[in-house]
Formats: structure tokens, sequence, C-alpha cells
């Protein structure tokens, strides 16, 4: 394993692998992030609301969501949070699935400020 | 070609889609089953990508509505998941699926899954191509390329039905070359194939897009008129007789005189309700034309006013 692909392995986003995915086109991969976060302000909305309601179906559906678009954009560490997020909702965990919604925030942030200082394209 | 990228996350939407188009192909967008299933109605849609979880109708519903129609062609369907159980993907195949596919995709194995998926699509539309070419075959006599007896029988037992459900008389005139016989013995069987197939082209230009012309027998023609009645088909006949007859026909050898005796029978006349009775009626009014000297036109029920230059036999 070469030391840039350790490296991608600790942050947020492995640009290699998404980048191997879509083909290596940057430009795409700004336009996906953008969808993404776009996407995740609407599901961050209905997460709230379900959690509040104890709405264990739409939790779990959130989860497989954000799974399924961070697995696509090789966000491992959002993978991971939104499989907890699902299995808190199959599970009807209503702690476990407050403590997901809040790590995913941190994490959410975390990537945004990744990418503020870089953005896709540096380590190409 | 077109492919369905059915999916819910815009964003794998949006890879699939950028990476499909960037192969050649055009992707066709649903983020719901029941979107997909909307766009499956378009026959030209052969090849698709569907997400197994969707809101709604999930993917493999779909498969199981696609599976169980029966008019369409093919379509080929690779099934998408992050399920990676056995189990998963023996349950998605059953549901019909061609082809499996966890996620995240690997874009150049979906490449290659999406070319066997074409390959399997032409190969069924090269058979399918063959099949409607050896039922034509089947269907038509080898010389004329007019709709053989069989054929010519079964369309007219269906107008004979459709004709009863719409009040409507269905027409059959049924042709005899004259003297076919002594064309053939003539000129030779050659000769004779060639003003057959003059008279065939003749009666073709003659009669309307809806009408079926067959052939019956050896030198009977045989010619079905939807919507067509007594009266109206005392005409039809008459045009007929007269394309056939006005001019001789030119062939390699010579030019031959020929003529038409036509018995016409409609649906309307009673005791004609199968295909076989109309049919036989028409055959005994050609026999009558024969009889009143052939080169004319003798209709069911009205067998005393024939139409016609007729000879004494």
């Amino acid at each position: 394993m070469s030391n840039s692909t350790n490296l991608d392995k600790l942050r947020p986003i492995d640009f290699c692998d998404v980048l191997d995915r879509i083909g290596g086109d940057t430009s795409f991969l700004k336009e996906l992030l953008i969808i993404y976060f776009q996407e995740y302000a609407e599901k961050k909305r209905l997460l709230q609301e379900a959690i509040a309601r104890e709405d264990f179906t739409q939790v779990c559906e959130l989860g497989h969501s954000l799974k399924g678009a961070s697995a696509n954009l090789s966000l491992s560490r959002l993978q991971r949070i939104a499989l907890c997020l699902e299995t808190a909702g199959r599970e009807r965990q209503i702690q476990l699935a407050q403590e997901a919604a809040r790590t995913l925030e941190t994490e959410i942030q975390t990537l945004k400020a990744f990418l503020e200082g870089n953005p896709p394209g540096k380590f190409v | 070609m077109k492919i369905l990228v059915a999916e819910d996350d815009l964003i794998c939407s949006r890879i699939l889609q950028k990476n499909i188009e960037n192969w050649g192909y055009k992707a066709v967008l649903a983020r719901s089953g029941q979107a997909a299933w909307e766009a499956l109605q378009d026959e030209e849609l052969r090849l698709s990508i569907l997400d197994w979880i969707m809101p709604g109708m999930d993917g493999v519903e779909v498969c199981r509505k696609i599976r169980r129609r029966k008019k369409y062609k093919y379509t080929y369907i690779i099934l998408l998941s992050a399920k990676d159980r056995k189990q998963d993907i023996i349950a998605g195949l059953s549901s019909g699926a061609d082809d499996y596919m966890t996620k995240p995709v690997n874009f150049l194995e979906l490449r290659a899954r999406l070319q066997t998926g074409k390959r399997v699509i032409d190969l069924e539309d090269k058979l399918l191509l063959i099949q409607n070419q050896l039922k034509d075959i089947a269907s038509r006599d080898s010389l004329t390329k007019i709709w053989n007896r069989a054929e010519i029988s079964k369309f007219l037992s269906e107008e004979l039905e459709r004709g009863q459900r719409e009040k409507k008389p269905t027409g059959v005139i049924l042709l005899d070359v004259d003297y076919f016989k002594k064309i053939n013995d003539f000129y030779g069987h050659a000769i004779g194939d060639q003003a057959l197939l003059q008279v065939v082209s003749r009666l073709k230009r003659k009669i309307r897009k809806s009408d079926k012309i067959g052939r019956y027998g050896g030198d009977e023609i045989i010619i079905i008129l939807p919507n067509c009645g007594l009266t109206e088909i005392k005409r039809v006949g008459e045009r007929l007789r007269l394309s056939v007859g006005k001019r001789s026909i030119r062939t390699e050898l010579d030019s031959v005189p020929v003529t038409v005796s036509a018995g016409c029978a409609t649906s309307e006349l009673p005791g004609t309700a199968s295909a076989d009775k109309l049919i036989k009626i028409a055959d005994s009014v050609l026999f009558k034309a024969k009889g009143l000297g052939r080169n004319c036109v003798v209709v069911a029920g009205q067998e005393l006013e024939p139409l016609g230059e007729r000879k004494n036999v």
C-alpha cells in the first residue's frame, strides 16, 4: 500500500477511490459534493423530525440513504455513522439514533472544513 | 441504445448517468419504482439498472412486473443493491433479474456487464427477426408471395368474427384464371407462372389496403374484403375481372391473352357464419361463372344477373 493511499484512509474522503469511480473528473466530484451537502441538509431536517416523533422506519430509511450516498463518494467515516443510524432505526433505539445524528453532523462539519483546505484535485 | 437508471439516490444516479453516457448510451432516469415502471412502457428501453431499495415499489417488484408482461420484447435487468449476502443475491436473481451488482458500483465491471446485456438483447433481436421471417415464409405462397391457403383462411375467420361484432359484412371473391391449363400446356409452366404473377400483380393494384389476397389453389386466387356487402362486391368483382383481361399479359415468350372468372359471396347471405361455408358458396358461384362461358362475375344470390363478357362454352 502506498503512502498516499494510507493518507487517503485517514482523510474524511478517499479522493483516489472516488476519482477512480468517476473517471478522474474533479469538477464532477465538486458537483457531486454540492449535491451531497444539499441532500444532507434536507435529510438532516427529516431526521430531526423522525427522531422527535420516534419514527424508526424513517430513521432507518434516512440512514440507509445516507450510507449509500456516502459510500458512492468514498466518505467511509460518514458511511459508518450512517450505518449506525440505519441500525438504530431498525432496532428502534432512540438514544443510539440521537447519538448517530449528532456524530453525523460533527463529521459533516469536519468534511466541509477539510474540503475548504483540500478541494478536489489538490491531491491528483 | 437507451438504458433505464432507476435509483433514488441522486449521487449514485448522477454517477451512473455520467458513466453510461460516456460509454455512448443514453440514460433515462427514474427515482422511484413507479417512475421506473412508467418509463419501461417505452419498448425501446431494453436495458435496465434497477436499485433494489426505492421508495414505494422496489427494484425487485419492478423486476417481477417486467417478467410478467407478455407482449414486450426482452428487457435485460441489472439489479443493484448494498445487500451482498448470498441469500440476497439469490432472492434478487430469483425475482427475474439477469444480473446482480453490489454497491458501490465498480464501473469497469458495470461497463462489461452492460455489454453482456447488450449482447443478449442483440441476440434476441436477431432471433425474433429470423422467427418473423420464417413465419412470413410459412404464411406465403412461394411463387406469388401472396398469402397461402392456410393463412388466408385464418384471416377470413378473423374478419368474419370482427364483422359479426361490428355488424359489418365481409366479402369473398374467388377468381380462377380461364383456361390456365391450356396456357401451361401451350406455353409451358414457366410462362404459366409468369402469367399468374402478372394476374396477381394486376389484382393487387385494384384492391384496398385492408383487403387480403391469397392463393387458394393452383390458379385460384381469393380476396377477402372487410366491410363489403353485396352491392359493393359486384362492382369490385367486375373491376378485378376487367383489370386482368383488359390487355394481354407480356411474358418473355409471347403476349398471352388472359381472363378470369369470379365468384363472389358475402356474409350477408344466410348460412355463411364460417369461413368454410362462405368460401364454399363463392366457389359454387365461380363454378357457375365458368359454366356461363368464363370471363364473367357471378355474385351469390344474384346468379341471374352475371357481369362480364360471357361466351358460349
